[in-house]
């Protein structure tokens, strides 16, 4: 890969795979960021201006979910000093992988680009953050959203 | 793991046109002939030989009594091979344009199982395996929610009830 970086070979392909990973997780995520700001623009082209920013998150949670996933967050937790953390108990994209622990290492690459998505959505609406995921027992994950007061 | 709820024994007894019915095994064949999945619920008797070679044997069975029913047909063929009945158990075979093969293992009393196996592919195998970007299709299934839905799908059928060991 042409990125300027010196490639380390190594014999242990499990590192190289590791790398790799990275790399697969970070585009899909610049991805979803990209298709989020896209996404948002039609989502909101009829609807009023937002009050603040929980109300920016309601809309996330509940009409920019049900667009995507056609359901909604189920479990919306912040500390109203700009953490939230989404919760949805039957994610969509891990429901037929598994319903326990199995798969569980895999399941960052299917999370990697809803998080873009999530991030790129709440830019294209003023909002500077950071998103991550994490999944304990699928098919539930949690989605959180860090602000970034600029 | 399925869990036979505690309103099963009253279901069972009044289906009683079903008394007695059970599900032996399953077996699912992909199109090179590698067993994909085999589950038993209620098998009493072992073939004597060792799960690969009663995987080939199946097979290798399959195989034969399909070209020989194309050959031999006196008539044109529709649906081809669909069961075949001894005097303890009934062999359901369902084939996939895919290639896929499910062959169930009933009771006697079972009647035509086509529709079951065709739900089985449909509903479970589609969803869960094919669906599944992390099952590589072709090796032997490694998905445990797949496990668990089909066996809690075979407890449900009407004609599938735990005998007394």
């Amino acid at each position: 890969m042409e990125d300027g970086r010196m490639r380390v070979k190594c014999n242990f392909s499990g590192d190289q795979k590791f790398l790799e990973n990275g790399r697969c997780v970070s585009k899909l995520e610049s991805m979803g960021f990209r298709v989020g700001q896209g996404l948002i623009e039609r989502f909101t082209k009829d609807t009023p201006r937002f009050k603040d920013e929980l109300d920016v998150m309601k809309f996330i949670c509940k009409d920019f979910w049900t667009s995507v996933f056609k359901k909604q967050i189920d479990n919306l937790r912040t500390n109203h000093q700009g953490i939230y953390v989404l919760q949805d108990n039957k994610f969509r994209l891990l429901t037929h992988l598994s319903a326990g622990k199995q798969y569980l290492e895999h399941a960052p690459k299917f999370l990697a680009f809803t998080c873009g998505l999530v991030r790129g959505a709440l830019s294209n609406l003023g909002v500077k953050s950071i998103v991550t995921a994490e999944v304990s027992v699928m098919p539930a994950c949690k989605f959180q959203v860090m602000i970034q007061k600029m | 793991m399925a869990c036979v709820s505690a309103a099963e024994p009253e279901r069972q007894q009044k289906i009683r046109s079903w008394m007695g019915m059970t599900v032996h095994n399953l077996y699912i064949f992909d199109r090179n002939g590698s067993c994909l999945h085999y589950s038993e619920w209620n098998r009493k008797k072992q073939a004597g030989i060792s799960k690969e070679e009663e995987f080939k044997l199946m097979y290798g069975m399959l195989f034969s009594i399909r070209s020989f029913i194309s050959k031999m047909s006196p008539l044109d063929m529709k649906d081809g091979f669909l069961a075949f009945q001894t005097s303890r158990y009934k062999l359901h075979y369902y084939e996939t344009p895919t290639g896929i093969k499910l062959v169930l293992n009933t009771d006697l009393g079972v009647p035509n199982c086509r529709d079951t196996l065709q739900q089985i592919y449909s509903t479970l195998y589609v969803e869960y395996i094919v669906k599944n970007p992390l099952c590589v299709l072709g090796e032997s299934l490694q998905s445990d929610l797949f496990s668990s839905k089909l066996d809690s799908f075979i407890r449900a059928l009407p004609f599938f009830s735990v005998r007394a060991a």
